[in-house]
Order: structure tokens, then C-alpha cells, then sequence
């Protein structure tokens, strides 16, 4: 069973005269284990594609499924529950919580479950172990680079063991080489942590990092490349398909 | 600590400044609200344990009904009650002592007030234990001498063998203190004990005492012996002591109402504080409360985070507010004592707080603070995941709510209909909803206002005054939200700044209506019922008789009771006190009053008592007397300036001397003659004043004088406590102004990417925050005018007549206020913007 899938996936902001279709009855198929990326030039409904498979906003129309399960039969509170347990998200400004150190940030998803803080703070500290900030676990957010920021944001999307991490723009706040840290720990998160990750980007580079990549304009899926991952013939190819675009 | 409580206490932590004045809102109102509780009941301890009599231990206590003396024949009614085994009677009374005569205590003051009992030497010991500690007891025969009690005894340092003069109707009587006598357990008074024939002459009741106790004899039923003997004796007794100072209490009750209704004003603005500083909040950490909710914060989650931090600031400011209140209840007893033991003749110890005080004060505190948060609780619950992920955009509300500003009307029209009906009720009905009006019609009228005061201000700030006007009107329910803050604040400084003005010009035609005699004998407590002893008809012949004193008037008081209410009775001769001094009627016309006295069974009650029980003139009234009920007719309401708080009827003494056997004269007033010599006068008049140690003699001016510097003083801190009312707005104004420039972090880096200097950008957030101060001020006079009218007419509805006075300076402080508050409020958003780092604020979301 694919673990996101979407049928004829619609999406209109505002309405009448001012209505704008951001995405347009978009079929998707992630399978567990895959790592994919969304690109597309700026207003393809890159970004509205991934708030609709994380159940931040719902649908114009179509479906999503999370496992099977269908993301518009839920309540407000089934929904906050799935994105508890089941997602992990990875934002471009990386959205930590400014007054909370790195190992309570992390802990924040499983003390919102209900997990005890003192098996919340060690599940925290295996995490920030993993992506290589075991000595930052006390700092707070305004004492870490951005690319450890990210880091952070990262062991806290993993930290709940949820199957899918949504990655929007991780690496737009950073430089190319914080970039391709962030990219590769993704891809370590794939491959060594066995998580689903749908990354939206707008960087060749970064994408060329992923098994499968889903090319967007004007709302719609207009192409599809499958890559062997990280090297440079990938991101050549990407390039090309982006200038097609 | 749970995580949410770390949250929460790192939030308000990060924000220090704005914690610590958002805290200290609460904190004010609380102070208030806990001190001012605390120090009513220290008036009241002072009050009991100076004044109270001990409760006896006895089986049976007969006093008044209506607290006045009765024959002593009534011994023997119920000495006759089957059942009965020993009688005594006494004669209770508070009495003050002349600061000349009062021995001094060991804190420097002056010993004020002490309970003096008059006793059967032979009878008393029957009925209660005296075991003498030192000296011996009183015995058959004894003349002017004194039993003192334990207590008072070591603290005025008194023992036997030593004298004490006390003040009586014919002067003044010099005591031998023969005894100190252990009290009874749990006896804190000041009581002093004399035979009870010298007592009687003393206080000038002859034959009269007003209790009597009994012990009942073993085997017999208490309860029906005391029945018995209460029907025996028929009406006008009841079981059980008298009460002593009530009178002074209901004065005490009063000022404890006035400092409430502050408190709770004080709590609004703290609440209203909370509100804003909480939407700031909201708006402030729109991102953090979407990633929390994006990582699976619940909605309820998210509002509990925002109510612990309304409650911790509650929590805090209610904590602090109880330490500040009990700081200012021993400040203001120190500020008050002095006056208070001069006035009243009462010494004040510390503050007192009841469990009910702790109860109300935190309710208050943290109730008020947790209604505040929840409303923008409620709203960071509503924050969606994607909200707070998207870029925030330039929001341009031009619309107004209209529906929201038609309600606002709907009300405004509504308070305007309830002003013109002429009925109180409505009327302060309509203050509110005037002010709950104003401040749902304010976003419609933000622009047109500012359009208005922004042409002012491009006088001075020409570019950015232009700016600050449309940066006003494309956001006015925030504009409007904000100006309210300073609305409510500042239409309360009117209120009050209308009702001082209306409550000293009334207060002085009071003054100057009743004690505007040329000379005034006065008893040394204020409130007449509070222990002066009365004097003889000798004094008022003496003043009488002094050459160049034209007229003469005296004042006696008696207590009387009316249906249910405990009414002074107050004694005046019809003919001579209208020339003399007079009553401020607002019913009936005086010469038809006065006559009405003279001719018969009629009074004239004033204000409180005839707004209590709705009196008419015209109407017959019952008074409870010691000889039965007697049907008085009220022939006007008006009153003096001494008896202003209390329920009280005017009599003629005739009347009074017949009905309630009060003959003593317990104010004495005098005019002048127009050719006489003012310092010969006042020598002769000195002379007699210092046979009669109970009263002091003053001037009419400098009676005058005394009463305005205790108008001042009161003033002082009625302004005091204004100025504690209005610091909330302005915290609220400095916090809106916070998030607005927040809001237009990317706006303002536009600005200075093309081209405004710092200095532009701080002049453009100080026209803002005039712009706004200007509106509520505006708004702030309007509905303070209102309220201050309502307020007058309050206090005229509670008897107490007075005409509304325009408060000129309350507006004059008000608009400084306004000005001065905008440019501080304006400050540190003012410096946040302009110090911006342009780049950043670029790349703001």
C-alpha cells in the first residue's frame, strides 16, 4: 500500500474573479521507503501539495490517503493526532520554538503525546546524537548556525518514529555546503532510518538527492524522472528538465 | 515542572519588561482591593476592642431597644420576674477623654476613647465576678472614684492612688483610681468603673441607667425567665448588649465601598492589559503556535499554553498585589492613625485581614486575569498549522465592521435615551453601554478623527504625521482597540476629576450652611455618637451670657430607631439654630420645617436616611422611644455636614427630652454680635471652653480651614490612586504601538530601503501613538463626562445633595495625560523600529 496517495487532488484559493487554482486534480503515489521530491518554477503548488498530504489545509477537492487512511473524513483532533504520530516536518525558516533548548525542541512532538519527559528528553538526546549534535543539546536556537537549525528540526520531525517526513524548502535558508549536509542527512533518513521523505524544492542540487523526482506547473504533474541519487549526472538531468519546464 | 508550565514561565521570561508591567497592572489592583480590606476591619478591631462592651457572663442582659437610657424603675420589673435571683443596673457609655487629661501610652499617643460603667457597688458584685488585682473595690458610699481594667491599666500605666479627669456635663470631674480589676477572659476593652450615681451625674441621666443583668436563680428555665422578664418590662427593651459604634462603622463601610469600586476599576484596566498584551502575544508567536500545532499541539493544548501564562502572571501580580497590599494597609494606617485617633479619638493598630479578604483579593487577582487571557487564548487556539507557516501579508483592512460599529450606535443611542430619562439606574446603565459603544463604533470613526487631528499634526511632523494617518486608517479596529485602552483610563481620570469638583463645592456649602456659626464648642470625635459626653445647660448659659455673643444654638443626640433602621436623633432648638447654623434641604421649604419642630411631634430627616426609606414630606413615621412608639410627621429633608453618612432625624429638644430624655448638649455654635470685639469675645469664650474640657472651641474659619486640610489630604490620595488607574492605559497604548511596529517589521525595512532616515521612522511611530492618544483621549472625555455626572447623581441619590460641576481640570490633566502618554508610550517602539537592521527586516515574515 502506498503510504501518500492522491486522486485528482484540487486545490482553489479565494473566490469568483479572484479564484486561483494552485493545484489541479494531482494523482501522486509515494511509496514507503521512497524518497521523492517535488519541483517546479515559483506558483506551480509545490508548497500547497505538501500542506495538503501533511493535513495542514483540506482539499477543494480530490482525496488524500495517509496509509490508507482518508485525511477528509478526520476531525481537527484525529488530524492533529496523525500529524503527531505519523509526520515529521522539516520547515524552510526550520520553525524552532525560540525559548526551548535543542533537546527540548526535539522532545516537543512525544511530550505532546503524552510520553513521559524523562523518556521524551532521552529519545531527544538519541536524535540529536544521530544527526550529529550530541554537544548542542542544551543551546538554544539563537546559539546554532542555520544548518544546525535545520539539524535540529530534522531529529525533531524523526523523533515521534513517524513514517513520513514533509520536507518544504529545507535548505532555501541555507548555503550550498549547510545544503548538501541537510540533503544528505535526508537521505540518511531514508536509507538508514527506513523513513518516507517528500521533499518540495526548487534547487537541482538538492533534489538530485532523491529516488524520484515529480515535476509540477500551473497545478498539475506535467513530468516524472526516476534517479539513481546524488551525483552529478542526476542533477544535470534535473537541471534540463527544470529549463524544459 | 511540566512542559507546558517551562513554556509558558521561558515565555514571559523572554519578555521581561513587558511581564513585569502587564504583572504589575494586576498587581495595582489587588494592592488595593487586599489593603483597603485589610484596613477597614483594623478600624473596626480598634473600634471593638476599645469601645465593645465585655460580654458578660451572666444569664440575663437587658438593654434599649433603641440604645437609650431608662428609668431606673425597671430594676425592680425585673427583679419582681419569677425566677430571677440577683439584679443590677448600669450605665454603659463611651466616653473621650480630653488629649489634656489622657494619659499618654507607650507608642506617644494619647489614650482616646475608654468605656465608662456605672455600677451598683452593692448589686454588681452579684451578678459578675470583680476580683480586685491591686487596690479594692468600689463599696456603698464612695464618691468620684475609679476601677480601672487590667488591660488598661498597664497600658496608660495606671495604678491606684493616681487620678484621671474625665469630662462631664458639668465640666470636668477629677477620678481617684481606687482598683485594678482582672477582666473578664477575653476582655481587651478600656474600661474604667464608678459608682453609678456619680456616672449618672456625669453623663448627665439622672435616675437612669441602660442595662441591667441578672443572674437567674439554680433549678429555674433561663431562656423563659428572660422571656418574662422582657414582657414584663414590655416594649422598647431587648435581650443583649448594646452595640457600640455602629454609627462609626457604617462611615467605616462607606470608604470601604469607595476603595472596592477602585480596586475593581484598578483589576478592569489590569484585565483589559492582560487582553492586549495577550493579543500581542498571539500575534507575536503566530509562527511558533502554528509549529506546535503543525508538530501535533492540540487546540486545547495551545490554549492552555496561553491561559498558564495568563495564570502565572495572576498568580505573580495576585502574590505581589497581597505584599503591596498589606504594605500600603500599614502605610496608610500610619498615615490615617494621626488623624483618625485626633478625629474620632480612637487609636488605630495594624491592618487586620479576614479569610474573606484573602478569598476575594485572589479570586479577584487571578479571576480577572484568567477571564482576560481567554479570549486571546481562545484565538491563538484558532491559529491554524498553515497560518502561522505562511508569509504574513500586508494586511489592508479598509472596511471597518460596519455591523459590529451599527450595534456600537444601536447602544450609544440606547445610554443617550437613559441619560435623558432622568432615572439613575439607567442612566449609569447607559455610562457602560456609552463607553461599550464607543468602543465598537470607534474603528468607524478612527478615520474620520484622524483625518481631523493628523492636519494637526502635519503642522509639526509634515511627511511622516501624513504616514502615521494612513497607517492608522488602514487598520482601524486595531486602532480602535488600542485608543480604548486609553478611553477607559482617562474616562475615568474625567469622572473622577467631575466628581471631586462637584464633591468639594458641595461639601463646602455643607460646611458652611451648618457650622458656619462665627464660634463652635466641639466635642473632640467627629462622629457626635462616638463617646463625647455631653454638657449641661450651664455651658450654654455661660456662652449665653458672654458679652458681644448675639445668639446662641445647641446640638443633642439621642439614638432612636425607626421600622428597622438604628436613626440618630438628633435635638435642635427650631427658633435659635436656623439663625445660627441651618440644614441644606432638598425637600420641604426650612422656615415650614423649623416652625412644624416647634409646634409638635415633627422632624426632618436627612438625605441617606430619607433615600433608605424613601420618605416624603407629609409622611407619618413611627420612633421607637424608651416611653413607646410616638408618631412623628416628617415636615422636610435637608441636612448638616456632621451627620451627612448616617441615617439621622432632626427633633426639637423639647421633643427630644420628652420622648428620648436627652438633655445634654453635645455641640454648642454662636454668633457674634455685628459690634463686638472679636478677641475680647474669644478670651471670654476660651475661659468657659477650658471649665469644659469635653469640647475645644474653633472659629468658624478655622473650622473652615481644618476641614479643607482633610479634603486636601483625601485628595492627595484620591489623585494617587487616579494616577494608579491611568499607568494601566498607558502600558496598554505602549504595548499595541509594540506589536504594531512588530506587525510592519518588512514595512518599516521598506521604508528605510528607500530612503527614510531612523529619524523619519521614529517620528512617523510617535505621530501614530499622538494619532492614537489623541482618540482615546477624545473618546476618554466623552465617556468621562458622562460617567462623572453619573457619579454626582449617585451620590445625590444617596442623600447627599450636590449640583454637577463641569471639571474643567479634569479635562485640562486629561489632555496633558493624552499628549504626555502618546509620546512616552511611543518611546521604546519608536527606538525598536528605528533601530531595525534593514537586511532583516527585509526578510521578515
Amino acid at each position: 500500500m502506498a503510504i501518500v496517495e492522491t486522486k485528482e487532488l484540487t486545490k482553489v484559493y479565494g473566490r469568483g474573479d479572484a479564484a486561483v487554482t494552485a493545484l489541479r486534480k494531482v494523482d501522486l503515489r509515494v511509496e514507503p521507503g521512497e524518497f521523492v521530491a517535488v519541483m517546479g518554477p515559483s506558483g506551480c503548488g509545490k508548497s500547497t501539495l505538501l500542506h495538503l498530504v501533511g493535513g495542514l489545509d483540506r482539499p477543494t477537492s480530490g482525496r488524500v490517503a495517509l496509509n490508507g487512511q482518508e485525511l477528509s473524513e478526520l476531525s481537527d483532533d484525529a488530524l492533529t493526532r496523525l500529524r503527531r504520530r505519523e509526520i515529521g516536518f522539516v520547515f524552510q525558516f526550520y520553525n524552532l520554538i525560540p525559548v526551548l533548548k535543542a533537546a527540548e525542541n526535539v522532545a516537543l512532538p512525544l511530550v505532546l503525546d503524552g510520553v513521559s519527559p524523562r523518556k521524551a528528553q532521552s529519545q531527544a538526546q538519541l536524535w540529536l546524537e544521530r544527526v550529529g549534535l550530541s554537544d548542542r543539546t542544551d543551546h538554544r536556537p539563537d546559539e546554532l548556525s542555520g544548518g544546525q537549525q535545520q539539524r535540529v528540526a530534522i531529529a525533531r520531525a524523526l523523533a515521534s518514529e513517524p513514517a513520513l517526513i514533509l520536507a518544504d524548502e529545507p535548505t532555501g535558508n541555507l548555503d550550498s555546503r549547510a545544503g548538501d549536509e541537510i540533503a544528505t542527512l535526508l537521505r540518511r533518513v531514508v536509507d538508514e532510518w527506513k523513513r518516507t521523505v517528500l521533499m518540495v524544492t526548487h534547487d537541482p542540487r538538492i533534489a538530485a538527492y532523491a529516488d524520484r523526482i515529480i515535476f509540477l506547473k500551473d497545478g498539475t504533474v506535467v513530468d516524472e524522472a526516476h534517479l539513481a541519487g546524488g551525483n552529478d549526472g542526476a542533477e544535470k538531468l534535473v537541471r534540463q528538465r527544470m529549463e524544459d519546464l | 515542572m511540566s512542559y507546558y508550565m517551562r513554556l509558558a514561565l521561558r515565555y514571559l521570561w523572554g519578555r521581561k519588561l513587558r511581564t513585569i508591567l502587564t504583572t504589575l497592572a494586576i498587581a495595582f489592583g489587588t494592592m488595593l482591593i487586599f489593603g483597603m480590606n485589610g484596613l477597614v476591619p483594623a478600624v473596626e478591631a480598634a473600634y471593638r476592642q476599645q469601645l465593645m462592651q465585655a460580654a458578660s457572663q451572666v444569664d440575663l442582659t437587658i438593654t434599649g431597644e433603641t440604645r437609650s437610657s431608662f428609668p431606673e424603675t425597671a430594676l425592680d420589673v425585673v427583679r419582681g420576674t419569677p425566677g430571677v435571683a440577683y439584679v443590677s443596673g448600669s450605665l454603659v457609655r463611651p466616653v473621650v477623654v480630653a488629649p489634656a487629661d489622657a494619659p499618654v501610652l507607650p507608642d506617644g499617643s494619647r489614650l482616646g476613647t475608654i468605656v465608662l460603667s456605672g455600677i451598683d457597688p452593692e448589686t454588681a458584685p452579684q451578678v459578675r465576678r470583680f476580683r480586685a488585682v491591686s487596690g479594692r473595690l468600689l463599696q456603698p458610699g464612695d464618691g468620684e472614684v475609679l476601677l480601672v481594667s487590667e488591660s488598661l491599666a498597664r497600658k496608660a500605666s495606671l495604678e491606684p492612688g493616681d487620678r484621671l479627669r474625665l469630662p462631664s456635663a458639668a465640666g470636668v470631674a477629677t477620678f481617684e483610681i481606687v482598683g485594678v480589676i482582672a477582666g473578664e477572659p477575653g476582655a481587651i476593652s478600656d474600661e474604667v468603673y464608678t459608682p453609678l450615681p456619680v456616672a449618672q451625674a456625669l453623663l448627665n441621666q439622672a435616675g437612669r441607667i441602660n442595662t441591667i443583668e441578672a443572674l437567674v436563680a439554680p433549678g429555674s428555665d433561663v431562656q423563659a425567665v428572660r422571656e418574662a422578664a422582657l414582657a414584663r418590662l414590655g416594649s422598647g427593651f431587648k435581650l443583649g448588649e448594646n452595640q457600640v459604634g455602629s454609627e462609626l462603622q457604617a462611615a467605616v463601610e462607606m470608604g470601604e465601598v469607595a476603595f472596592n469600586l477602585f480596586g475593581v476599576l484598578t483589576l478592569a484596566m489590569g484585565g483589559f492589559i492582560i487582553f492586549n498584551t495577550f493579543r500581542t502575544v498571539v500575534v507575536e508567536r503566530r509562527r511558533d503556535i502554528g509549529m506546535l500545532r503543525a508538530v501535533g499541539a492540540s487546540r486545547r493544548a495551545v490554549i492552555g499554553l496561553i491561559l498558564t501564562e495568563s495564570l502565572l502572571q495572576g498568580v505573580i501580580g495576585t502574590a505581589a498585589g497581597l505584599c503591596g497590599g498589606y504594605f500600603l494597609a500599614l502605610g496608610m494606617g500610619a498615615i490615617v492613625g494621626p488623624i483618625w485617633s485626633q478625629a474620632l479619638r480612637l487609636s488605630l493598630g495594624g491592618p487586620v485581614f479576614k479569610p474573606a479578604t484573602y478569598v476575594l483579593a485572589i479570586g479577584l487577582g487571578i479571576g480577572v486575569t484568567l477571564v482576560a487571557g481567554l479570549w486571546p487564548a481562545v484565538s491563538a487556539g484558532r491559529v491554524t498549522p498553515l497560518e502561522a507557516l505562511r508569509p504574513a501579508e500586508g494586511e489592508a483592512s479598509w472596511k471597518p465592521a460596519r455591523r459590529r460599529a451599527a450595534f456600537g450606535l444601536a447602544l450609544v443611542v440606547v445610554a443617550v435615551l437613559g441619560l435623558a430619562s432622568g432615572n439613575l439606574n439607567l442612566a449609569s446603565l447607559g455610562a457602560v453601554l456609552f463607553l461599550a459603544g464607543l468602543v465598537l463604533v470607534g474603528p468607524v470613526l478612527v478615520r474620520p478623527i484622524a483625518g481631523v487631528f493628523g492636519r494637526l499634526l502635519e503642522l509639526v511632523l509634515a511627511q511622516e504625521g501624513r504616514i502615521a494617518q494612513g497607517n492608522l486608517a488602514r487598520q482601524p479596529g486595531r486602532a480602535a482597540i488600542t485608543a480604548s485602552a486609553m478611553t477607559i483610563g482617562l474616562a475615568i481620570l474625567v469622572a473622577l476629576g467631575g466628581m471631586t469638583t462637584s464633591l468639594e463645592s458641595g461639601l463646602f456649602r455643607y460646611i458652611d450652611q451648618s457650622l458656619g456659626a462665627d464660634y463652635l464648642l466641639m466635642p473632640h470625635s467627629m462622629v457626635l455618637g462616638g463617646g463625647n459626653v455631653g454638657a449641661g445647660p450651664e455651658l450654654a448659659e455661660a456662652v449665653r451670657s458672654v458679652p458681644g455673643i448675639a445668639e446662641v444654638t445647641t446640638v443633642r443626640l439621642a439614638m432612636g430607631r425607626i421600622g428597622d433602621t438604628d436613626v440618630q436623633t438628633i435635638g435642635i432648638d427650631p427658633e435659635s439654630y436656623p439663625r445660627v447654623a441651618g440644614l441644606e434641604f432638598s425637600a420641604g421649604d426650612p422656615e415650614e420645617a423649623f416652625a412644624a419642630l416647634a409646634e409638635g411631634r415633627a422632624l426632618i430627616a436627612n438625605g441617606i436616611f430619607s433615600a433608605q426609606s424613601r420618605l416624603q414630606v407629609g409622611q407619618e413615621l413611627t420612633l421607637q422611644t424608651p416611653e413607646g412608639p410616638k408618631t412623628y410627621r416628617v415636615a422636610g429633608i435637608g441636612m448638616d455636614f456632621l451627620n451627612a453618612k448616617l441615617a439621622t432625624v432632626y427633633v426639637s429638644q423639647e421633643n427630644l427630652a420628652r420622648d428620648l430624655h436627652e438633655t445634654s448638649d453635645i455641640l454648642l455654635m454662636a454668633d457674634r454680635a455685628a459690634d463686638a470685639d472679636p478677641a475680647e469675645v474669644r478670651a471670654q469664650l476660651e475661659r468657659i471652653a477650658a471649665q469644659y474640657p469635653a469640647f475645644s472651641l474653633l472659629s468658624g474659619d478655622e473650622m473652615r480651614e481644618e476641614y479643607k486640610q482633610m479634603y486636601g489630604m483625601a485628595m492627595r490620595l484620591l489623585h494617587l490612586l487616579m494616577v494608579t488607574l491611568a499607568v494601566p492605559s498607558l502600558i496598554a497604548l505602549m504595548n499595541t504601538l509594540g506589536i504594531n511596529v512588530l506587525e510592519r517589521t518588512r514595512e518599516i525595512g521598506v521604508l528605510r530601503a528607500v530612503g527614510s532616515t531612523r529619524r523619519q521612522v521614529q517620528r512617523m511611530i510617535v505621530g501614530e501613538s499622538l494619532l492614537l492618544s489623541a482618540l482615546g483621549t477624545a473618546f476618554g472625555l466623552l465617556g468621562g463626562l458622562w460617567l462623572g455626572y453619573v457619579l454626582v447623581g449617585a451620590l445625590n441619590a444617596t442623600g447627599f445633595k450636590m449640583s454637577y460641576f463641569f471639571p474643567y481640570g479634569g479635562i485640562v490633566l486629561a489632555v496633558a495625560v493624552g499628549l504626555v502618554f502618546g509620546v512616552i508610550a511611543a518611546l521604546l517602539p519608536a527606538r525598536r523600529a528605528a533601530r531595525l537592521d534593514l537586511l532583516a527586516a527585509l526578510r521578515y515574515e
